[in-house]
């Protein structure tokens, strides 16, 4: 089952086409991060979805909806947008009495207050958001967001200028609201974050998503080397010579100690082949330990400059 | 929809301009009811009735009507474009009810000021000009569509409140010029203010003015739904 399906979809603003025929597919219940450098689409893509910008072309649902039958479904998304403000005389409960009753909703106040509390923003529930800081601010955006208990959450960036603290609260959330079935839709600068919340990831690029899918599908892909750390039993500068010559014809070498030592390999069939060879001199191995690429690395190797 | 007009209702009591223009309006109403019904008998004698004692606020809705209303109602979308507010309305509503409901809180606060004002006229005519009331209120919808209209058109509030200014000078003048001048162009002119319908001596020409405020609205809508928020 879809939760979101992009057909051709393209802005153009003047000349500048900021998302270029983007497809995308994203199954109920995923929690998929948008990733790009500053200026790839991936707002633009994600305000064209919430109805927020009309597409210049290319079509989507979402929900089942299209973009023309999107008020069908509007009570079922919640959105952080990437950038907005807070009426300054309201404190973050107005903000949700009032925005639940623009959804149409009827709930009490201590529903409202549950959502603060989800987002810690209990303490100041009763203040005015001109008195917030930024990182509070976000969290309101967030606590808006979830008032409906989406079917389908969009967050832009929703830790940015959050203190490390409360992101580790809002993964929390996050992760709750998913295991739900909440279809969370994320985008960030935070790779590390992309990487521990995500179950799949799509990496924008020039309006165009230049590689998507599982961490480890996205290591399959583009990951260009391993790093095999391994622990051995004890072995003469004699032995690590060979060793060191004898691999840095196949390999990379990071070194090659009496205890331990550190390679590069091209591909997860050379570890098998390495293991072998250590054991064919009488080397005991007794922990053999791979280094996965992260997603830096990833977005890195894809020639993706990372801004944040 | 009722929810954006009741916070847009309620966050027009809360300006200072709203505050002022209230005092002014009731002020202008109840002083002029009060100076009138001093001399009743003599304006019985001049055949103006009853009808004198809604007099000053009807001059002064004509005069000034324009200018109250641009000057409270000009950024009522604009201003939440530029905030950025209406991001979080138009992800949880549609636009049409941001629209309607933006007109709704607005017709509302002017149709309480004017019942209000209406009602403190009582106790010196022993009677409520019901058939006056709609007829203010039809006057005033014209410039709250026209606002509404300003307002989502030009981005930027500074820009609709200086555009609201000199529009709500220009009309009144244009309105009160076509009564007395042949030129065709200030006529037809006068045909889109309401003014020409307000001094046609058939007074359900004043209905006509709701044909106005109706395509104010909707061309707001039109831009308003075209708009990248």
């Amino acid at each position: 089952m879809l939760a979101l399906r992009a057909t051709n979809l393209t802005k153009q603003y003047g000349s500048k086409i900021v998302v270029n025929n983007l497809n995308l597919e994203i199954k109920k219940g995923s929690i998929f991060g948008f990733l790009g450098q500053n200026g790839a689409g991936k707002s633009t893509f994600i305000n064209m979805i919430t109805g927020l910008i009309r597409p210049t072309s290319g079509s989507f649902e979402i929900l089942g909806a299209t973009s023309d039958s999107l008020k069908d479904v509007r009570t079922r998304i919640g959105v952080l947008p990437d950038y907005s403000t807070f009426y300054e005389n309201f404190t973050a409960l107005d903000h949700l009495k009032y925005f639940s009753k623009v959804l149409g909703l009827k709930l009490t106040t201590d529903e409202l207050k549950e959502v603060l509390r989800d987002v810690q923003l209990e303490d100041a529930m009763n203040t005015k958001t001109k008195n917030y800081s930024f990182g509070m601010k976000k969290k309101l955006g967030i606590a808006q967001a979830l008032i409906n208990k989406p079917d389908i959450l969009f967050l832009d960036e929703p830790t940015s200028g959050v203190d490390a603290n409360s992101i580790l609260g809002i993964h929390t959330l996050i992760r709750k609201v998913a295991n739900e079935g909440t279809t969370i839709f994320l985008t960030s600068h935070n790779l590390d974050e992309v990487e521990k919340l995500c179950t799949e990831i799509a990496i924008m690029n020039k309006g165009t998503i230049q590689t998507r899918g599982t961490m480890d599908e996205l290591r399959k892909q583009h990951q260009k080397s391993i790093t095999v750390y391994v622990k051995h039993g004890m072995i003469n500068n004699e032995v690590q010579h060979k060793v060191e010559n004898d691999l840095s014809k196949t390999m990379r070498v990071l070194g090659v100690s009496s205890t331990h030592s550190e390679f590069i390999v091209q591909n997860e069939r050379d570890i098998p082949e390495l293991n072998k060879y250590l054991v064919s001199q009488n080397m005991s191995v007794y922990r053999l330990e791979v280094e996965e690429a992260s997603l830096e690395e990833i977005f890195l190797n894809l020639g993706v400059e990372r801004t944040a | 929809m009722f929810a954006i007009s009741l916070r847009e209702f309620k966050s027009l009591f809360q300006s200072i301009r709203a505050i002022i223009i209230i005092i002014v309006l009731f002020g202008v109403t109840a002083g002029s009811a009060k100076l009138v019904s001093q001399f009743k008998s003599e304006l019985s004698r001049l055949g103006l009735g009853d009808n004198a004692y809604i007099i000053g606020l009807m001059l002064l809705l004509f005069l000034a009507a324009p200018l109250f209303v641009t000057s409270i109602s000009h950024s009522s979308v604009n201003k939440e474009m530029e905030s950025k507010t209406i991001r979080f309305l138009a992800t949880k509503t549609s636009r049409e009810n941001i629209i309607f409901g933006k007109f709704l809180g607005n017709m509302s606060f002017w149709v309480v000021c004017l019942t209000v004002a209406l009602l403190l006229i009582i106790p010196f005519s022993k009677s409520f000009y019901f058939v006056d009331l709609i007829q203010s209120i039809i006057f005033v919808s014209y410039f709250i569509g026209l606002s509404l209209f300003l307002s989502t058109l030009v981005n930027n509030s500074s820009m609709t409140m200086f555009s609201g200014i000199v529009i709500s000078i220009a009309l009144p003048v244009i309105g009160m010029w076509s009564l007395l001048s042949k030129n065709v162009i200030v006529d037809t002119i006068s045909y889109l203010t309401p003014y020409f319908y307000y001094t046609n001596e058939n007074t359900s020409y004043t209905y006509l003015v709701l044909i106005h405020t109706a395509a104010f609205v909707i061309l707001s809508l039109i831009i308003f739904k075209r708009r990248d928020l």
